[in-house]
């Protein structure tokens, strides 16, 4: 296959985690909840997906438990955001230290110290059967792991549940403006809990997709910054879901152009093409500037007594 | 709240973060079939038993200090400095060039190497300034990003451009350029010293300059700030220079006085460990210091640690974590209005008891 073809195919599934863990933060805001710990929770999805999946086996069940133990970090941060109030951006830092240590450890209580590393199975793709053998298309669309269609789906469910239904309305009210929707009779505070529960879950999902669909194996760090570039990722498609699948697609483009650049080998050392991304999320958000799209009471405390 | 009792909460929240994270940390050890009363002696033997072991404490400590002060200082005047790490390395990477390069030797050497560490640092933290202030962007992801971009070319610097033969790593700088040593028999150099006079001087800027409380006061409120005529944008710049240029000078510092190489791993989580010791320090210059310490002090224990009870050291990473995790809520905590309510119902009867408390 062609290196243009190559690099689309690359593309798309550099795009997956990226836009799993987007969306866990345009749940999270769409509520009024900046939560800048998706690095860590992914990093915890990762590694629970990946000891899960090493244990049974199952790269299904590594995919749940990642979301499963996601989900439980993220609690700490729900509970200390929502009912203590605490600033929500340090203790997203807070779940940044926290989560990658706790997942460091239970790495190595489990496997000890040894160099050696420990692979899985990875999940295996399903073709969809007459669609994938059209050419190249076929390939990109319809011959992928099933987390591929599910992340498309995803953000199909997710534009026409905020745009369409009247649940998705009362939820980005929430983020908007908390006191008018508690006077609508929204309960606020439950929302915000939700949405932190979706947040955790779909971060660890695309931290378990990491080791158990991508890589075949746990490193630490693996995550490499795809939980801030997935920040970057909300802000350039302008907190939709359509938006934020065009962002992640050009992220992992991005992704996807280094690898292959490295494999060139151009004689330049390897570490400027793994620049790429970083470079290019530092760019994208210089210029798309400062028009503030995002939920108006993104960030702030909601406390029910105070006027 | 009163000032004085402010200020004792924020003593007392970070204690008991600091006690519940160590009661988690001995019952994970138990769990893991440890001596957990052992395994926190020879905790503490490691860090502080021995004068060669405080020394090894505060060696590690220094770096520390320096990206805490970094996190500290930007985030006081309102901005999230992330890059800390980033900044850090860049002041490495220019020391280690003229350190193996630039053919200087001795003083001059050192004096040079640590002021274009501090200027590569300070002009890494000022990307993400100018984004902010021009560009209105979030500074948080910049810093971030940039933080990876650095860690990447330091790999340049070691793999390729400076390869120490087959080894990834940079040769070692001249012994002429290293930062000698404050006491022969304990490790730790002048970078300590310099490390901790950065301290204080960041603290006698904030808290006893009047451009320090204006700082203070655009980190308060910015709206406010704009109003009364303060020039917010050059705060927020200067904060990030400064604020980029005290990792940057960490950065060099723990080359000439550490590690005289640059190498894989050198620095890693520097810059996230500074947020946090800054955060448990509540961003006061002097309390982030000895709270660099603390932490350092339970890198170096953690090694005596496993080597004597097999507990592994990366239980007290997950301390470190926890102290965070605990420090961060706790002090949400007594900010509530139900805390402060509750509060005054239990000192309602004893009044005396409440104020010892």
């Amino acid at each position: 296959m062609s290196f243009a073809a190559n690099l689309i195919l690359a593309s798309v599934r550099m795009a997956v985690p990226l836009l799993f863990i987007a969306l866990a933060e345009l749940y999270s805001e769409r509520a009024g909840m900046v939560n800048i710990g998706l690095e860590g929770l992914a990093a915890i999805g990762s590694l629970v997906g990946f000891l899960v999946c090493f244990i049974t086996g199952s790269a299904w069940l590594g995919i749940l438990a990642g979301a499963v133990a996601a989900l439980a970090v993220n609690m700490i941060y729900a509970f200390a955001t929502v009912t203590l109030c605490a600033n929500q951006i340090v203790y997203g830092m807070a779940i940044n230290i926290f989560a990658p240590a706790l997942a460091s450890f239970i790495y190595r209580v489990y496997f000890g110290s040894g160099s050696e590393l420990s692979q899985i199975t990875l999940m295996s793709g399903i073709g969809i059967p007459g669609l994938k053998d059209i050419p190249f298309l076929g390939d990109l669309l319809f011959n992928q792991t099933p987390m591929v269609y599910l992340a498309y789906l995803l953000v199909i469910v997710t534009v026409i549940y905020f745009g369409k239904t009247r649940s998705g309305l009362n939820f980005k009210s929430v983020g908007e403006h908390p006191k008018a929707a508690a006077t609508l009779g929204i309960p606020v505070i439950r929302v915000k809990y939700i949405a932190c529960m979706l947040c955790g879950a779909l971060a660890g999902i695309g931290g378990a997709y990491l080791t158990t669909c991508y890589a075949n194996t746990y490193t630490e760090g693996n995550v490499a910054g795809r939980g801030f570039i997935a920040l970057a990722a909300v802000i350039f498609g302008r907190w939709t879901g359509g938006g934020i699948l065009l962002a992640c697609l050009f992220f992992g483009f991005c992704d996807a152009l280094q690898i292959r650049l490295q494999v060139a080998n151009f004689g330049l050392p390897y570490q400027f093409f793994q620049m790429i991304p970083y470079i290019a999320t530092v760019v994208v958000l210089s210029l798309i500037g400062s028009k503030k799209a995002g939920p108006r009471a993104g960030g702030q405390p909601y406390r029910r007594e105070e006027r | 709240m009163t000032k004085f009792k402010r200020a004792l909460t924020s003593f007392v929240v970070p204690l008991l973060s600091i006690l519940l994270a160590f009661i988690i940390g001995a019952v994970i050890m138990a769990v893991l079939g440890k001596n957990p009363f052992k395994a926190l002696q020879y905790l503490g033997v490691g860090a502080f038993g021995s004068a060669a072991n405080f020394g090894t404490t505060l060696t590690k400590a220094t770096p520390l200090i320096f990206t805490a002060l970094c996190a500290c200082f930007a985030y006081r005047c309102g901005v999230f400095n992330l890059g800390g790490e980033g900044q850090f390395i860049m002041g490495s990477i220019v020391a280690c060039l003229i350190a193996l390069k630039s053919g200087l030797t001795g003083f001059p050497a050192i004096l040079v190497c640590l002021l274009a560490g501090a200027a590569a640092g300070g002009i890494w933290g000022l990307i993400p300034g100018i984004l902010k202030v021009t560009r209105g962007q979030n500074e948080m992801i910049i810093s971030i990003m940039l933080n990876y971009v650095a860690t990447l070319f330091m790999g340049v610097i070691y793999t390729s451009w400076l390869r120490d033969a087959n080894v990834p790593q940079t040769p070692s700088i001249p012994d002429a350029a290293k930062l000698p040593r404050v006491f022969h028999s304990m490790r730790f150099t002048y970078a300590l010293v310099i490390a901790v006079a950065v301290g204080l001087i960041l603290y006698y800027y904030l808290f006893w300059t009047s451009n320090g409380f204006k700082l203070r006061a655009v980190g308060y409120n910015m709206t406010a700030s704009r109003f009364n005529g303060f020039p917010v944008k050059r705060y927020i710049l200067a904060s990030f220079i400064v604020s980029g240029a005290v990792a940057g000078l960490g950065g060099s510092a723990e080359l000439l006085g550490t590690q005289f190489r640059l190498i894989n791993g050198f620095a890693a989580g520097y810059g996230f460990d500074g947020v946090a010791m800054a955060l448990i320090g509540q961003l006061h210059p002097i309390a982030s210091m000895v709270v660099a310490v603390f932490f350092a002090a339970l890198r170096t224990g953690s090694t005596t640690m496993q080597a004597a009870t097999g507990v592994p050291t990366s239980v007290s990473d997950i301390i470190q974590a926890l102290v965070i995790v605990f420090t961060v809520a706790g002090m949400a905590l007594v900010k509530l209005p139900e805390f402060e309510a509750f509060r005054l119902k239990l000192s309602g009867g004893k009044k005396k008891e409440a104020k010892k408390a």
